[in-house]
C-alpha cells in the first residue's frame, strides 16, 4: 500500500512538471496573449489581421489565444485580482468603472496619447465611456446604441403603417396597439409582439430626466415625469401586451444556443414587428436569410437620445506582456480592424471615419441593407449619449435595481409613483453607504453637493450654469440644447 | 532484549503513525486550504469594510476594522428581511419532499418485489396507452400532443420496470441527482415557457375544460369552493386546537411547545386575513390577540397535576407538525381567497401561469422544481436503505397480529426510518437555507423584482457585483448562524423525537 502511495505521488507530481512545461505559451517561441472574449469567427479573423499588422508595422511577433471559459464577471474579478487574469479582457459598459476602480487594468492613458488610440481617437460622445476618473485603460472594440429594427414585411402583412425616422411614444402606443390587434386574433395562443423589450433609460431621458441629477450625487426618480414613464410601461407590457414580459424574454432566450436568438428568429418570422437592439444584431440577422428591414430612432417623449455606449478591451495590469498588449490597443485604431468591424456588422467602428467607408455604408454582398447603414452612419454621433455614471454607485447596481423596480411595477408590487420613489431610496442608500465608508468619496461627494446646491439655485431663478459644473453626460447634452449653458461645449 | 523490543515497537508504531499521516495529509492540506483557511478569514472580513476594490493586490488601502457595523447595516436592511422570507419561503416545500422521498422509497421497494406482478401492469398499461391514444384521435396533436406522449412514456416505464425488476425505476428516479444542476434548470425554463413550455401545453386544455366547468356552475365554483376550503380550515384549526389543549392536560405539550403549535394555525390565518384585504397591522394584532387568548386560556386551565415541565417539552413534534400545516393552511386560505373571483375568471377564459415572469407564481414554480429533484435525491437512496434494515420479521409480526397495510406503515415502517428521517431533515434544513443561488441566477436572475432572490444570491450580489465583500462575508455568516441554531434546534429536538 506504502509503495502505492508513493508511486501515485510521484506519478502526480510527474504529470504536474510535464503540463507546467508543456503549457501552450511556454511551448510557443512567441509571447502568448490570452484575451477573455467570446470565440466567434470575427475574433479569430481579428487575431489574424493583427499579426499581419504587427508584421508589416514592424513589431515583434505575438501569439493571442482566446479565453472563452472566464467570460462572467465573477471569473474576470476573482482571478484578475488574485493575480491570475488574461492579458486582455473585453470589459462590458456595466463591468468599466468597477474593474477600472479595482486597479486591475493598465493605465494606458499617456501610450495612447503617444499612439493615436486616446479618447479623441473615438466619438466625443463616448469620452466618458472610455475614461475612468479621467485615465484610459482601454479602448472600444465597438460602440454603438440600440435602434429600432423593422421587419417591413410583417408590417405590410397586417396592413400596419410602418413608423416615421423620428416618432414618439403616442404612436408607438398606436402603432403597436394596431398591430398586436391584428396580429393576436382570439384564441391564438402563441403571441406576437410588436417590440421585444424598450430602454427605460432612454424614455426617461426623452423627457428631460435622468436616473441622478447633473453632479450624479443623488438619484432624482421621485418625480412625476417617472411616474409617467412607469405609467406607460406598465400599460405596454401588461394591457397592451406590446412586449413580452421578462420571463417571456428568459425563456425565449433558453430556447436557443446563444444568447437572444429567440429574439432574431421570432423577428424574421413575423413574431416581433419591431427588435430594439444595436447595429450587431446583423451578424444574427444575416444567417436568417435576405429580412426586408428598415431601422428607425428610437421613440421619444419630447427629447429624441440614444443610449451609446462601447465594449472595451483593456490590459490586465499583471500581464506578462504589457507591451504586447498594448500594441493589441493600439491595433483597435487601426484601418484593418474598423473596417472589420464595419464589414462584418459588428456595432459602430470605434474610429468615427470609418462609419463613413464604402464598407460600412455599401457592403458589397448585402445591398438590401445600404438604407441602415446610412441611417446608421448618421444616428450614432448625432443623437447618442453615454451612461450616467454616478462615482458613487455602481453601474451594475444601478440596472439590477431599475430591471427589479420595473418588475415590481409589473407585478403590481409597486404603484408607478412608488416605483421612483422606491428605485431613489434604494439608490441614494448606495450612495450613503458608499461615502459613509470610502473618506475620499465622502469629501468628494461633499464638493460636488456645494456645486449641486448652485446649480439647482440657478435653475430655480432661470439663469444659465457653467458646462464644467455638470458631470451627467445626460444634462450636459440637455442643457445644450434647452440653451441653458452659458458657455457651448467644446466639441 | 524487552527493552529492546518495546524501542522496535515504538519505532515501528511511530512509522506507522508517519505512513497514516502521510495519508491523510492530502485531504488535511485540501481542506485546510480550502475551507479552514478561507472560513477563517471569512469570519475576520465579516468585522472589517473590506472592498476588493480598494483592498487588494493592485490597490494597497489599510483594512478599517468596523466591528458589529456590517451586522446592524444588515439587520435593518429591509431587502435582507425580503431574500431571508424568500429561503424560508422556499424552504417550505421541504416537508413535501421528504415525503415525496419517502413515498418513491416506498413505491420502488414495493417494485422490486413484484416482478410476479406483470400481467396487472402489462394491462394498465395497455389502458393508459388507448386512453392516450384516444385523446390524440380527439383533440389532434395539437391539443393532446403532449398528454399522449407522457401516456406513452408511462406505459413504457411501467412494463419496463416491472420487467426489471424495479431497476429502471430507481435509475429514472435517482436521474435527477446526477444530472448537472445548471441543464436541469435550463431544461425546466422551457418547461415553464408560458406559451411553448409543455407545462402550459398541457395544462390549457385542463383549464379549458375546467373553465368550461365553471362556467356552466358558477355557484359551486364561486361560493362552494371557498365554503369547502372554510369548512376545511375550520376543521384543521379546531383539530390543532384540540390536540394541543389536551396535550397540555396530558403534560404532554410545555408552554413553548403549545406556543410553537399556535403559531402553526396564528401565521396562515393571519395572512389569510391580510389576503382579504386586513391591514397588515390589523392582521398582526388579530393573529397576536388570538396566540395570546389561545395559549393563556390553555394555560391557565386547572390542573391537578402542575404545570408540564420543560417547558420544550413536545416542540419537536409541533415544529415538525407546523411544517406541514403551515404549507396546508396557506392552501386552502388560497382557495377561499380566490374562488369568488373564478365564475369571472372563468369567462374570460383561465390562462396558463407565467410561472417565472409572474411575482406570485415564481415561488412555486421553484419548489415544484425543488420538489422533482428531491423526491429523486439522495434522500430516496438513503430512504431505500432504511427500508431495507427494517427487520421483516416485525412485518411477519404484524401481519400475524392482522395489522392493515396503514397499520404495517405508522407502527412498523415510520417509527424504524426516525432516525434516517431525522438525518434527512437536518440536511435538508441546512440545504434549504444556504441553497437557491444556481437556480436563482440561472432561471430568474433573483426576479421577478426579487421574488426569488435567496440570501445566497444576495450574498453573491453583495460580493461581486459592488464589491464589498466584509459585508457579503457578515450575511454569509449570519446564514450559518441560522443553520448553526436550526440544526441544533434539530438536534435537541428532533433526536429526542427519534429517541421516544
Amino acid at each position: 500500500m506504502k509503495s502505492l502511495f508513493l508511486v501515485v505521488t510521484l506519478a502526480l507530481v510527474i504529470m504536474s512538471a510535464l503540463l507546467h512545461w508543456t503549457a501552450p505559451d511556454r511551448a510557443s517561441p512567441v509571447p502568448v496573449l490570452y484575451w477573455v472574449t467570446q470565440d466567434d469567427e470575427v475574433k479569430r479573423e481579428t487575431i489574424e489581421l493583427f499579426k499581419q499588422w504587427l508584421h508589416d508595422h514592424g513589431h515583434p511577433p505575438v501569439d493571442v489565444r482566446l479565453d472563452n471559459s472566464n467570460s462572467d464577471q465573477t471569473k474576470k474579478i476573482t482571478q484578475g485580482l488574485a493575480g491570475v487574469g488574461a492579458d486582455l479582457f473585453d470589459v462590458y459598459p456595466f463591468q468599466k468603472d468597477l474593474f477600472s476602480s479595482s486597479g486591475m487594468f493598465l493605465d494606458v492613458t499617456d501610450v495612447a496619447k503617444e499612439r493615436g488610440f486616446s479618447p479623441e481617437a473615438s466619438y466625443p460622445a463616448l469620452k466618458q465611456e472610455i475614461l475612468f476618473e479621467g485615465r484610459q485603460y482601454g479602448f472600444p472594440r465597438n460602440t454603438g446604441g440600440a435602434v429600432f429594427w423593422l421587419n417591413t414585411e410583417t408590417f405590410a402583412r397586417y396592413g400596419i403603417p410602418e413608423p416615421s425616422f423620428r416618432w414618439t411614444w403616442d404612436e408607438f402606443e398606436k402603432l403597436g396597439t394596431a398591430f398586436v390587434t391584428a396580429a393576436n386574433p382570439p384564441g391564438t395562443r402563441n403571441r406576437s409582439y410588436f417590440v421585444q423589450s424598450v430602454p427605460l433609460i432612454m424614455l426617461r431621458r426623452s423627457l428631460g430626466l435622468s436616473i441622478f441629477n447633473e453632479t450624479m450625487t443623488k438619484a432624482t426618480l421621485d418625480d412625476p415625469r417617472n411616474a409617467e414613464l412607469m405609467r406607460r410601461y406598465l400599460r405596454w407590457v401588461n394591457e397592451l401586451h406590446l412586449m413580452p414580459t421578462v420571463a417571456e424574454q428568459t425563456a425565449m432566450a433558453a430556447s436557443s444556443s446563444r444568447p437572444g436568438d429567440g429574439f432574431f428568429y421570432l423577428f424574421a418570422t413575423g413574431r416581433y414587428a419591431m427588435l430594439n437592439l444595436p447595429r450587431w444584431a446583423l451578424i444574427r440577422l444575416r444567417p436568417l436569410g435576405k429580412l426586408s428591414m428598415r431601422i428607425v430612432e428610437p421613440f421619444h417623449g419630447g427629447f429624441p437620445n440614444m443610449d451609446f455606449s462601447c465594449g472595451l478591451i483593456s490590459v490586465y495590469a499583471a500581464s506578462k506582456h504589457p507591451e504586447a498588449a498594448t500594441r493589441f490597443l493600439e491595433f483597435l485604431a487601426s484601418e484593418r480592424f474598423n473596417l472589420l468591424v464595419a464589414r462584418s456588422g459588428d456595432s459602430l467602428p470605434p474610429i468615427p471615419k470609418y462609419v463613413q467607408s464604402e464598407a460600412f455604408l455599401r457592403p458589397p454582398d448585402h445591398p438590401e441593407e445600404w438604407a441602415i447603414q446610412e441611417a446608421f452612419s448618421k444616428m450614432g454621433p448625432e443623437l447618442g449619449i453615454g451612461y450616467s455614471r454616478s462615482p458613487f454607485v455602481a453601474l451594475g447596481t444601478v440596472f439590477r435595481v431599475e430591471s427589479k423596480i420595473s418588475q415590481a411595477v409589473v407585478a403590481g408590487r409597486l404603484s408607478p409613483e412608488e416605483a421612483g420613489r422606491q428605485e431613489e431610496e434604494e439608490l441614494n442608500a448606495e450612495i450613503a453607504l458608499t461615502i459613509r465608508v470610502d473618506e475620499k468619496m465622502r469629501q468628494r461627494h461633499e464638493a460636488l453637493t456645494k456645486i449641486q446646491v448652485q446649480i439647482d439655485q440657478r435653475r430655480a431663478l432661470g439663469q444659465k450654469v457653467p458646462l464644467a459644473w455638470i458631470t451627467n453626460p445626460f444634462y450636459r447634452v440637455y442643457y445644450q440644447a434647452q440653451g441653458w449653458l452659458e458657455e457651448a461645449p467644446a466639441s | 532484549m524487552v527493552g529492546g523490543g518495546a524501542g522496535i515497537m515504538k519505532k515501528s508504531r511511530s512509522k506507522g503513525l508517519l505512513v497514516g499521516l502521510m495519508f491523510i495529509l492530502p485531504n488535511v492540506l485540501g481542506f485546510g486550504a480550502f475551507i479552514l483557511v478561507p472560513l477563517l478569514m471569512s469570519f475576520g472580513m465579516a468585522f472589517t469594510d473590506w472592498d476588493f476594490l480598494r483592498h487588494n493586490m493592485f490597490r494597497d488601502e489599510p483594512l478599517n476594522f468596523v466591528g458589529f457595523e456590517n451586522f446592524v447595516r444588515l439587520f435593518t436592511h429591509p431587502q435582507f428581511w425580503h431574500y431571508l422570507g424568500n429561503t424560508f419561503f422556499l424552504m417550505l416545500g421541504l416537508p413535501f419532499a421528504i415525503a415525496g422521498s419517502l413515498g418513491a422509497a416506498l413505491l420502488l421497494t414495493r417494485a422490486g418485489q413484484a416482478k410476479h406482478q406483470i400481467k396487472p401492469v402489462m394491462i394498465l398499461a395497455t389502458l393508459i396507452m388507448i386512453g392516450s391514444g384516444l385523446g390524440l384521435l380527439q383533440g389532434g396533436m395539437a391539443e393532446n400532443g403532449v398528454w399522449f406522449f407522457f401516456g406513452l412514456l408511462t406505459a413504457i416505464t411501467l412494463v419496463a420496470g416491472v420487467l426489471t425488476g424495479g431497476s429502471v425505476y430507481r435509475t429514472l428516479f435517482y436521474l435527477p441527482n446526477f444530472t448537472a444542476g445548471v441543464a436541469t434548470f435550463v431544461l425546466w425554463k422551457k418547461l415553464y415557457h408560458p406559451d411553448t413550455g409543455p407545462i402550459n401545453q398541457g395544462v390549457a386544455p385542463l383549464l379549458d375544460g375546467l373553465a368550461a366547468w365553471i362556467n356552466q356552475m358558477p355557484g359551486a365554483f364561486g361560493y362552494g369552493l371557498p365554503l369547502v376550503a372554510g369548512i376545511v380550515m375550520v376543521l384543521v384549526v379546531g383539530w390543532q386546537l384540540r390536540r394541543l389543549r389536551r396535550a397540555w392536560d396530558l403534560s404532554e405539550a410545555g408552554l413553548v411547545a403549545l406556543v410553537a403549535g399556535t403559531v402553526a394555525i396564528v401565521v396562515p390565518v393571519g395572512l389569510m386575513l391580510g389576503w382579504f384585504g386586513l391591514s397588515a397591522s390589523a392582521a398582526v394584532a388579530g393573529s397576536t390577540a388570538g396566540l395570546v387568548g389561545f395559549v393563556g386560556l390553555t394555560a391557565r386551565r386547572l390542573r391537578p397535576w402542575g404545570i408540564p415541565k420543560p417547558a420544550d417539552k413536545g416542540l419537536g413534534t409541533e415544529v415538525a407538525l407546523a411544517m406541514l400545516l403551515i404549507p396546508g393552511l396557506l392552501i386552502l386560505a388560497g382557495a377561499m381567497v380566490v374562488g369568488p373571483s373564478l365564475p369571472a375568471a372563468a369567462m374570460a377564459g383561465l390562462s396558463a401561469p407565467d410561472w417565472l415572469g409572474d411575482y406570485h407564481w415564481a415561488k412555486p414554480a421553484l419548489m415544484m422544481m425543488m420538489l422533482w429533484a428531491a423526491i429523486g435525491s439522495n434522500n430516496m437512496i438513503l430512504y431505500l436503505a432504511g427500508l431495507s434494515s427494517i427487520s421483516p420479521e416485525l412485518y411477519e409480526a404484524a401481519d400475524m397480529d392482522g395489522a392493515t397495510p396503514r397499520q404495517r406503515f405508522w407502527h412498523i415502517t415510520w417509527p424504524q426510518l426516525a432516525p434516517v428521517t431525522f438525518f434527512i431533515s437536518i440536511m435538508s434544513v441546512i440545504h434549504g437555507l444556504q441553497g437557491g443561488f444556481e437556480m436563482a441566477r440561472t432561471m430568474t436572475l433573483g426576479g421577478p423584482a426579487g421574488a426569488t432572490t435567496t440570501l445566497s444570491y444576495f450574498i453573491y450580489i453583495e460580493g461581486f457585483e459592488t464589491g464589498r465583500i466584509g459585508y457579503a462575508s457578515a450575511v454569509a455568516w449570519v446564514l450559518f448562524a441560522l443553520v448553526f441554531v436550526l440544526s441544533i434546534f434539530n438536534f435537541r429536538y428532533g433526536n429526542r423525537h427519534v429517541q421516544d
